[in-house]
């Protein structure tokens, strides 16, 4: 049966019988690019939001340092606005073609697919980071310092742990528009879920058919996503219960020397 | 003001100005070791941002904070090691609330003075047994009732093993029957020499427990004495009127 003559489903069927390892590498490629990426983009964000965050004082800190900290927060912002006010298609052009051609840079498509997905992440990411810096209680930074913390110490042990956790969901829209948006790299030929359907259905004239399965692939790849974030989310949030520690023990312990002062 | 080898803090001239409003004028007064120092006055008249400025969480505008001697006011010297030796206890206890309540008193001595992590956690747990929370240690802030939050606090702020300790307001956002086990937490302390600055409400504990009452009114100190002094012969009028509202003392 030839494949004019076939349904719907016939079409569907004979197309995952063909071409199943096609469709199956091309989802594995969009999950790397998406995973590595959304990871690289937290590490950019996160640096970039704790800059935006670190207060300067007039008094102790001595004028070139506040002149270089002003100078590095004003870049950042630059690189942020730029990077979220324009298409990742246009980024992903201008930097795999534009950087071989005017600067000399020549870009293997893979380190641009990387580099465009991370770089773009870590734009949306930094704003996610520096709000989840500010939303923590302003009290929690007080009592970090009222024991001696700096402020590098009372990020580190104190609100980043706290911004951390608020910021999960974001990490988590990120990850899963990453896996939808990668979709534009087929434009620098990276053989991703969507460069695969437009090959199959552009040899078979089964643009429909292909792209249902597509769709099938990148929702399943989403709904799983978000149900393993919403796991970690509950992980992260520990037992609602606790464990009384034993009195007895902790008692002879530490009482002695207590009482006995 | 006099060099005086006991003088754990001197406040000299301390100004505090959000924009034009001058909040505290002038303040002077001295904190000897072992003082155990109530600071009272009605809401707006400066207590709680003397308290701010003393562990420097407020900048002071004007005036100088002597610590043994040294002015740490001065931007040569260090903000946190000053910290870790002048505590603070909050209103809002302020507890970390990504972790334990052990782990919320083993980080200063751990991590801030460099203890090693046995030190720290004997340190620490020594301090839950006094103040009555060792059988809380896995609990997180946010499973804890108010005044055992408070008490944590207060723990938290003894494991640093500070020369001073800063009340704020402890008391003002719990209910009755917690306000005891904090005041009695505190008597203890008191008892047992901690020096200590307390701005507080509680009229009746601030009568016991004190050494020396400062009261304050629009930003200035309008009269200071002993205990005995303040509560049984005030000589301003704006004291007596501001006692004469405590009718059970």
């Amino acid at each position: 049966m030839s494949i004019s003559q076939m349904n719907f489903f016939q079409r569907i069927i004979y197309l995952l019988q063909t071409y199943w390892m096609s469709y199956l590498k091309g989802a594995g490629t969009t999950l790397v690019i998406a995973i590595i990426s959304t990871f690289i983009g937290c590490l950019i964000g996160f640096a970039v939001g704790i800059i935006q965050t670190i207060p300067v004082d007039k008094k102790r800190d001595s004028a070139p340092k506040r002149a270089l900290l002003k100078v590095v927060k004003i870049i950042l912002k630059a690189y942020v606005e730029i990077f979220r006010g324009t298409p990742m298609i246009v980024q992903a052009v201008f930097i795999y073609y534009g950087a071989a051609q005017v600067f000399n840079i020549q870009f293997g498509m893979w380190s641009a697919a990387f580099f465009v997905v991370s770089i773009n992440t870590g734009a949306y990411m930094a704003e996610s980071v520096r709000g989840g810096i500010i939303s923590v209680d302003p009290g929690q930074m007080e009592g970090a310092k009222a024991i001696g913390m700096t402020h590098f110490q009372a990020m580190l042990y104190v609100i980043i742990p706290q911004a951390f956790r608020n910021i999960i969901p974001q990490i988590g829209n990120n990850f899963i528009i990453n896996i939808k948006d990668t979709s534009v790299l087929s434009i620098i030929s990276i053989v991703d879920l969507f460069f695969v359907h437009k090959s199959v259905a552009g040899a078979l004239y089964t643009y429909f058919e292909s792209a249902t399965i597509v769709m099938v692939i990148y929702l399943i790849m989403t709904l799983v996503s978000s149900r393993l974030l919403l796991l970690w989310e509950k992980k992260l949030d520990g037992d609602e219960n606790f464990e009384l520690a034993d009195a007895m023990d902790v008692g002879t312990q530490f009482g002695q020397d207590i009482r006995g002062r | 003001m006099m060099k005086d080898e006991k003088n754990i803090l001197e406040v000299s001239h301390l100004v505090k100005s959000f924009g034009s409003h001058e909040v505290l004028k002038d303040i002077d007064f001295t904190v000897k070791k072992g003082d155990v120092i109530s600071i009272i006055g009605a809401s707006g008249s400066g207590k709680s941002t003397m308290l701010r400025c003393i562990n420097l969480l407020e900048t002071p505008t004007g005036g100088s904070i002597y610590y043994h001697g040294d002015d740490i006011t001065d931007p040569k010297m260090s903000v946190s090691t000053y910290r870790e030796k002048v505590g603070m206890v909050f209103q809002s206890f302020n507890l970390f609330n990504n972790l334990s309540v052990l782990d919320n008193c083993m980080i200063g001595p751990e991590k801030v003075a460099k203890k090693d992590k046995k030190t720290a956690k004997d340190l620490s747990m020594q301090f839950l047994v006094k103040v009555g929370m060792e059988q809380y240690i896995n609990a997180k802030p946010r499973q804890l009732s108010g005044g055992q939050k408070q008490r944590v606090a207060i723990a938290r702020a003894l494991a640093m093993e500070p020369e001073i300790l800063l009340f704020d307001e402890l008391t003002s956002a719990l209910d009755p029957q917690m306000v005891g086990e904090v005041l009695n937490v505190m008597s203890t302390l008191a008892e047992e020499g901690m020096t200590m600055l307390i701005v507080t409400h509680e009229m009746a504990f601030a009568r016991d427990i004190s050494s020396h009452v400062i009261f304050m009114a629009d930003g200035v100190i309008e009269e200071e004495g002993t205990s005995g002094q303040i509560f049984g012969n005030p000589q301003k009028e704006k004291t007596r009127e501001f006692l004469s509202r405590f009718r059970n003392l």
